[in-house]
């Protein structure tokens, strides 16, 4: 791996296990009271990683931020959530960027890795807890998977806009 | 576009698998009884199948394993006159059985007390307490040593001994439901819960629960609707025999069906049900009315010995459980609020 | 790189509200399979089929052979013609699971519906 890709992937997961600690800050499930909503902010990365370098690295990137967050602030559980919610994730938006500038654009692939990340959450929850009851969050989830979904998406397309701008490449 | 559309498939299959898997209820009659399986499996088509596969099987023992059926085996064998007779592999299967039982439990349960069930005619519109020289002379006829097993088939009865299998019948079908079920396709019947009268099977996991286990009321001899108790069992049948099932009251006194063979007269023991968890359906059965008739303190002595989980319902409202208990199934003790006691 | 809304996007947008849609409706339907019912049923025909709720209160006459009385969520043959009177002596039914027999009518009444603390009762 050339350095300069190495360094970014680093900087990547770095930014990402912040954006993760950061949406922390802002505990969303106050004001829309469904368990488990969150900002998703980590996508950014992982659709940056996506665009920019290659599926593979996104996964490293992505594997490695869901180890970090956990070992920092979570639990067994966390770890196990955001791990199917991070890969589904990163599946869903990988394959739907290959129709991206065509079919859609960065704020669907975005919405689209969302909902994918709260399916993945919620199956884990499923075989975690042994239970299907877990399964009634996911319409809300879904729902809410849209707007935000389309915030993360929207910062995505700034970042990446510019990026276009200053002609950064790996 | 199609791997856009594979992609929502994939989402929409991994959703749907925390679907509850379908199930299918056959009811039905037999055996003089009311019978009831219901089946849980991937779809309703192999449950529904699997369902009334049990009920042809157990439809189809009825001739075999009845004895007031004209073209079955057990009339055929009652009414020899003591000669050699060839009985089909069921019925020879389950009188080996009964046997079997009758010698485990010193006589408690015997398959030939049929001339003294006629004669008391409990559950029928007649029934009756017989003359003493009555009973006498049916219980001269009891008596499971009256029962020779030739192999091959063949079985004799002698000293003018009657087999009524009416005390493991159920069993024997709850078993052979249990290998019905066994035999389907890998997920046709993943769990299924056979209610044969008063035998009960529970095989394979109850989606309905965590743990897929089977929560099974152990019924208030006063109020068969109601529960004095639960076992949670997987794998297991759950048998309950007691005196308020069949009975009829002469001169205010009550009359149950369950005989005790030393007397001739209902087993006067101070229980009122007697409940085995066990893995063989056929052996509960036959232990149910052994238990019951041997009473609380030889029975509890018994399965100590044989490592029998029994509970016992005493007409104190006193619940006493085996040790043998606490291993086979998970034990809850519900009657406080009914007036039982946890005798433990 | 494009921000600007494709048609693409809609699809994704209604895909997941569809689903989430879709999903609500699942549940819903699951939560309604969930009620507790009581089902007659003679001569292996099912003859009725209630939802029972807090306020229900009904008689059902079958030819007066059984009278079955069905009262806020429990039900409960009342009388019947038969000589061994099992059914009437079963009581009153409260959770599903439980069954009401009367052989010599061949007439069951049960409860069916969400799944309570037992899954039958042995007697």
């Amino acid at each position: 791996m050339q350095p300069k890709k190495l360094t970014l992937c680093g900087m990547l997961t770095a930014l990402a296990v912040v954006l993760s600690l950061v949406e922390r800050l802002f505990p969303l499930d106050a004001i829309v009271p469904v368990p488990g909503v969150k900002l998703g902010l980590a996508n950014v990365v992982t659709l940056f990683a996506l665009t920019r370098l290659s599926a593979r690295d996104a996964l490293v990137i992505v594997l490695c931020r869901v180890a970090l967050s956990s070992l920092l602030m979570g639990s067994v559980t966390a770890f196990l959530f955001s791990l199917f919610g991070g890969l589904l994730a990163l599946a869903v938006m990988g394959l739907l960027l290959r129709a991206e500038g065509k079919f859609c654009s960065v704020l669907g692939v975005s919405v689209a890795g969302a909902a994918a990340h709260n399916i993945g959450q919620i199956i884990a929850a499923v075989i975690w807890m042994q239970t299907g009851a877990v399964v009634a969050y996911l319409p809300w989830l879904l729902v809410m998977s849209v707007p935000l979904g389309l915030v993360t998406g929207l910062t995505a397309a700034v970042v990446l806009a510019h990026l276009q701008k200053i002609d950064f490449r790996v | 576009m199609k791997r856009i559309f594979a992609t929502f498939l994939l989402l929409l299959t991994l959703t749907a698998c925390a679907a509850k898997p379908a199930s299918y209820t056959a009811d039905f009659f037999a055996m003089d009884t009311f019978m009831s399986v219901t089946v849980c499996g991937e779809s309703e088509d192999t449950a529904r199948e699997a369902a009334f596969a049990c009920e042809q099987t157990v439809n189809a023992l009825e001739p075999a394993l009845s004895r007031t059926r004209e073209d079955g085996d057990l009339y055929r064998l009652n009414h020899a006159d003591g000669t050699v007779c060839t009985v089909s592999d069921e019925t020879y299967a389950a009188i080996e059985a009964a046997v079997q039982y009758a010698e485990l439990t010193g006589g408690a349960f015997d398959p030939t007390m049929a001339t003294l069930t006629d004669l008391w005619s409990i559950n029928t519109e007649n029934a009756h307490v017989p003359a003493q020289a009555e009973i006498e002379a049916a219980l001269a006829k009891v008596g499971y040593e009256n029962i020779v097993l030739l192999g091959d088939n063949q079985v004799q009865l002698k000293n003018g001994a009657q087999i009524d299998l009416g005390g493991i019948g159920k069993g024997f079908a709850t078993d052979a439901a249990a290998d019905v079920l066994a035999a389907q396709d890998e997920g046709a019947a993943t769990g299924a819960l056979v209610q044969l009268g008063g035998n009960i099977g529970a095989f394979g996991a109850n989606p309905a629960r965590e743990g897929g286990g089977w929560t099974i009321g152990v019924g208030d001899p006063d109020d068969t609707a109601d529960y004095v108790a639960t076992v949670e069992v997987q794998d297991k049948s759950v048998v309950t025999s007691g005196d308020y099932e069949r009975y009829f009251e002469q001169d205010g006194k009550r009359y149950h069906h369950i005989f005790d063979p030393a007397t001739g007269y209902p087993a006067d023991t101070g229980l009122r049900s007697v409940t085995v968890v066990d893995e063989s359906s056929t052996r509960a059965d036959a232990l149910t009315t052994a238990l019951f008739v041997m009473g609380l303190e030889d029975g509890m002595a018994f399965c100590a010995q044989n490592g029998i989980a029994a509970i016992f319902v005493t007409s104190e409202k006193q619940v006493y459980t085996t040790d043998a208990v606490a291993s086979a199934c998970i034990y809850t003790f519900l009657g406080a609020d009914k007036g039982y006691n946890d005798a433990q | 790189m494009r921000s600007r809304l494709k048609w693409g996007d809609f699809v994704i947008i209604a895909a997941v509200l569809a689903l989430a849609t879709a999903l609500t409706a699942w549940l819903a339907w699951g939560a309604s399979d969930g009620q507790l019912y009581t089902e007659v049923w003679q001569d292996d025909v099912l003859v009725e089929r209630v939802l029972l709720t807090d306020d229900t209160n009904r008689t059902i006459d079958l030819d007066g052979h059984n009278v079955i009385v069905l009262a806020g969520r429990t039900a409960r043959v009342a009388s019947a013609d038969c000589h061994d009177q099992v059914c009437v002596r079963t009581g009153t039914l409260t959770h599903a699971g439980q069954v009401a027999v009367c052989l010599p009518n061949r007439v069951i009444l049960k409860l069916v519906g969400e799944t309570g603390e037992i899954d039958a009762i042995v007697s």
